[in-house]
């Protein structure tokens, strides 16, 4: 092993980090932050020429920060843009891998039309959806994938989550899978399967917000949720996507549910 | 083969992922606080580490790594 890895206070990663920038803004135990960390440490091991690899994000909403974090060609856009940009710029640039991080602000609630066509396309993007259940940072405007883990059911007239991976392969996905903040592995090896696949990949990750659902029934704090996930969650892959929904105390399906390559 | 375990205090955001996700109890939470006023991770018991490397990812400040070196020993 290379005897440089073991400087002190350097991590392995640190040559894909702004390290000035960390620790990060985001909230102490943010799922946003394990997905950072995964998919770094998923570029670190498929040993991928980071040049080739650009980051796509709106101004909004804490996913829209994690280009400050990572030491990647970055492309900040305001805020109804991301996806039809980034699918531009993979036909433009044969060569690149072009990856969005979104959650709710940026992607289910503005950008769903531009998401249905880079699918239709088969726009070479890998789209990484934070799922964390929070619409425009505040909890008075009801997101479209609204939360399944409030105690009592809403009185809303939302009141189901959307089905992001049936959404997805209906538009023609070429890989969707979805994870939770617990199982982080299999997370990275989803990733390094949607960066070598040429098509349009998107990854759910379930995290849901820190500060509003921390005192909810079924979430909790980082460490209680990262208990219930082994309870609640089930991994059934190639599960049909229509029965993939997000409803409260039932079981959050996890698994890789479209593969076209491997089909 | 040996183990390290590297924790950079500076960066640490006291979230206790690392303590809890560690299935052989190897660490600690650290009574002396960082600079930031939390309280980082410290090393208990190296020898009981399985090298599983969950707390390298999943600490989401980049605040800890496991290095597993190969073919030498420490004593």
């Amino acid at each position: 092993m290379n005897k440089t890895e073991f400087t002190e206070g350097r991590h392995p990663v640190d040559t894909l980090l702004h390290t000035d920038s960390i620790p990060s803004e985001w909230c102490s135990g943010c799922g946003i932050g394990m997905v950072v960390n995964t998919f770094v440490q998923a570029v670190k091991k498929m040993d991928i020429d980071a040049e080739n690899i650009h980051l796509v994000s709106s101004g909004i909403s804490c996913t829209g920060k994690v280009d400050q974090y990572l030491n990647l060609k970055s492309h900040k856009l305001t805020n109804n843009n991301a996806i039809a940009y980034a699918a531009d710029l993979a036909a433009k640039n044969p060569d690149i891998k072009v990856v969005l991080f979104l959650n709710d602000t940026d992607f289910i609630a503005s950008n769903i039309d531009d998401f249905i066509t880079a699918g239709k396309k088969r726009a070479r993007i890998v789209v990484i959806y934070i799922n964390n259940y929070i619409y425009r940072i505040f909890m008075e405007y009801k997101s479209l994938s609204q939360t399944p883990f409030l105690k009592s059911p809403s009185k809303d007239k939302i009141v189901s989550p959307f089905n992001i991976p049936h959404l997805a392969k209906s538009s023609g996905a070429d890989y969707v899978a979805r994870w939770t903040q617990l199982h982080i592995r299999r997370l990275m090896f989803s990733i390094e399967d949607a960066l070598s696949t040429e098509g349009f990949s998107v990854i759910e990750v379930v995290a849901p917000c820190l500060m509003y659902y921390m005192n909810t029934e079924n979430a909790g704090e980082t460490i209680d949720r990262l208990g219930n996930y082994k309870e609640t969650s089930i991994i059934k892959h190639r599960e049909p996507t229509e029965n993939l929904d997000l409803r409260n105390q039932r079981e959050i399906i996890v698994g890789r549910f479209v593969w076209r390559d491997a089909d | 083969m040996s183990v390290e375990i590297h924790i950079i205090n500076e960066r640490c955001k006291g979230c206790k992922i690392c303590v809890e996700v560690c299935q052989a109890d190897v660490l600690d939470i650290d009574e002396k606080p960082n600079t930031s006023g939390y309280n980082p991770p410290c090393v208990k018991t190296l020898e009981d580490c399985t090298i599983c490397g969950l707390c390298e990812m999943l600490c989401p400040d980049f605040a800890i790594r496991v290095s597993c070196i190969e073919g030498e020993n420490k004593q």
